[in-house]
């Protein structure tokens, strides 16, 4: 039955205070991870933040899946397939690197440069979490994003291997070891990347200048790097090399990979050690650099 | 019962003495942190949420010392002066996302951000991207913000900054029922004498980072206030008879001054005016400069500033 007309009322129930149970402190750095998640794939914005994030994603991924087709129909047709063979997981890495950088370079200054640029570090500042709960929650944040991309067209390129074989379960009992390589692999460079991109945007408030940033220590690199080998010789040369990071990741990965076939200056190890050395090395100046910025 | 000690707080940024010794106690209730640009209201409300530590001294909150431990930060909250909110977000998100790390859980903090935005009078206007809100907005959402977690204590800088005295009045309305109703003890800095009187139970009086008086708002009013009698004719007999009944006042032609009046002094200077029959023409309040009030070597007497009311 309905009430009598003008008999409703409305009431102000007031302030409520909240007593909830709080959180605990890994709850808070948890927030911090999912809020840095949520920018780097541009989740909760508009169109115009998905477009960078999702095109390069697709970048670095779809190519996989358009391989597996090809591989799938080609089989299908029961011609000769001699001529047509997946690419390895090593051998991905040497395309997807590109991706991998372009979305390191683009993306990851987001999830630093704005908290700077708009003053809201202040505010992270007068909450119950340290600034190395910030900054290694952002991190974390964007590694988990980087290594997912690295991850998933390697994890593509097995599950397809895994389907087409003889039997599959023979061959996943024979290859298991490729799933821990492909997991290390994508690690090891997603980490690079990480500790890089967000070192250069713990610079600048613009996240264009860390873009450019990056983008110039990882391509141009590349060059002095490519310029070294082909110009000098003997240890000097392998030194030099190791400013080619592009390459450096990719051989690290190559080796972490099991592929045998490389031609570098310095043994893949040692582009793997030094690959380790620069995450740890550059996630410590930014941790630095981070607390002197919330605690100025 | 004191929410913050502070003891012998000295700050110096490079050859800046930002505060110096300072040692005061802020209870419950809305304090207002009094001074000029300088006077280290800034500084200190940086030390109280443990923004910097300071180079001596020791700062108290909630029980905590502020160098020991971050925990206390879950109940209280902060609205720095400067601008904090990133452009492309929601006051929604932004509120939510703050209540989470501040330790209420997801769904708990997405309700208290609509609450608390309802209470500030942004309800409508919540999932809009900041860098479409008025100045006014945006300090109702750093207000809002500082309150999201439900804080034991909150500390606003400047929170007035920048409105014009409609919003001036609205926000400071905001902020008293916030004390009053709402439970949570209130610190703000400002150096806006009216903004204290308005809104704060109790003042500490910052100068050039040393501390000049704390106390409650009321006694210092009274020892503060004094009254222009503008008359068009009559102004001897008047203060004459003013001085009789123990009151001072100050004559400059047709102008009297009466320092420091409180209470029952006004009961006796409507009486002087109604027997001497004084033509009166004005009767208003009149504020002293901070500096005029506060600094013990004082300054000219002609040094005066009509209250922006």
């Amino acid at each position: 039955m309905n009430a009598a007309p003008g008999a409703a009322e409305i009431f102000d129930l007031g302030y409520q205070p909240y007593e909830g149970k709080r959180t605990s402190r890994w709850a808070r750095r948890r927030a911090i991870w999912r809020d840095g998640v949520r920018i780097a794939l541009g989740l909760g914005r508009g169109a115009s933040a998905k477009i960078a994030p999702w095109g390069l994603i697709g970048f670095a991924f779809v190519p996989a899946v358009v391989l597996v087709v090809i591989a799938a129909f080609v089989g299908s047709v029961a011609t000769d397939t001699s001529d047509f063979e997946l690419p390895s997981y090593a051998q991905y890495y040497q395309f997807a690197i590109v991706p991998l950088s372009l979305f390191a370079a683009v993306i990851g200054p987001l999830l630093l440069c704005p908290d700077r640029r708009f003053g809201v570090l202040s505010l992270y500042a007068a909450r119950p979490i340290t600034p190395i709960d910030y900054i290694a929650s952002r991190w974390v944040a964007f590694f988990t994003v980087t290594a997912m991309i690295a991850w998933l067209p390697e994890a593509t390129l097995f599950a397809w291997n895994a389907l087409d074989a003889q039997s599959p379960g023979t061959w996943l009992r024979e290859n298991w070891d490729v799933v821990p390589r492909f997991l290390l692999a994508g690690t090891l460079v997603a980490g690079a990347l990480t500790a890089l991109s967000l070192f250069a945007a713990s610079f600048t408030t613009r996240r264009m200048y860390a873009t450019i940033g990056a983008v110039a220590t990882l391509f141009i690199g590349s060059a002095i790097g490519g310029i070294a080998e082909e110009n000098f010789s003997g240890s000097l040369s392998g030194v030099v090399s190791l400013a080619a990071l592009p390459h450096v990741m990719v051989d690290g990965a190559q080796w972490i990979l099991g592929d045998e076939d490389l031609q570098r200056p310095v043994s893949p190890a040692v582009s793997a050690l030094w690959l380790a050395g620069l995450t740890i090395g550059l996630s410590a100046l930014l941790l630095i650099r981070s607390m002197r910025l919330m605690r100025g | 019962m004191a929410l913050v000690h502070a003891r012998g707080l000295t700050k110096t940024y490079g050859s800046v003495r930002a505060l110096d010794e300072a040692t005061f106690e802020i209870g419950e209730g809305i304090t207002g942190l009094l001074g000029s640009n300088g006077a280290g209201k800034t500084t200190s409300l940086r030390l109280f949420t443990g923004l910097i530590d300071p180079d001596n001294g020791s700062v108290e909150v909630l029980g905590h010392d502020t160098r020991r431990s971050s925990e206390y930060r879950t109940r209280i909250g902060y609205a720095p002066e400067h601008d904090c909110l990133p452009a492309t977000t929601s006051a929604a998100e932004l509120l939510a996302y703050m209540a989470q790390i501040s330790g209420l859980p997801r769904a708990a903090a997405r309700l208290r951000a609509s609450d608390v935005l309802r209470h500030v009078g942004l309800f409508e206007e919540r999932y809009r991207p900041m860098s479409t809100y008025s100045t006014g907005m945006k300090q109702r959402v750093k207000l809002a913000e500082a309150l999201v977690h439900d804080p034991v204590l909150a500390f606003l800088d400047e929170p007035t900054a920048g409105l014009d005295p409609m919003g001036r009045r609205d926000m400071l309305e905001l902020i008293k029922r916030v004390g009053r109703e709402f439970g949570i003890s209130i610190v703000i800095s400002t150096h806006l004498m009216g903004d204290v009187e308005r809104t704060c139970d109790g003042v500490v009086v910052l100068d050039a980072g040393k501390v000049l008086r704390t106390g409650a708002v009321a006694g210092l009013t009274e020892e503060t206030e004094a009254v222009l009698v503008d008359v068009v004719e009559g102004a001897g007999e008047l203060a004459a008879v003013l001085e009789r009944r123990g009151l001072a006042p100050r004559r400059d032609g047709n102008r009297l001054t009466l320092e420091r009046i409180a209470g029952t002094d006004f009961d006796v200077l409507r009486d002087a005016i109604v027997e001497t029959n004084a033509l009166l023409y004005r009767l208003a309040p009149e504020r002293h400069t901070l500096a005029s009030v506060f600094t013990p070597a004082g300054v000219p007497a002609g040094r005066r500033e009509q209250d922006a009311t």
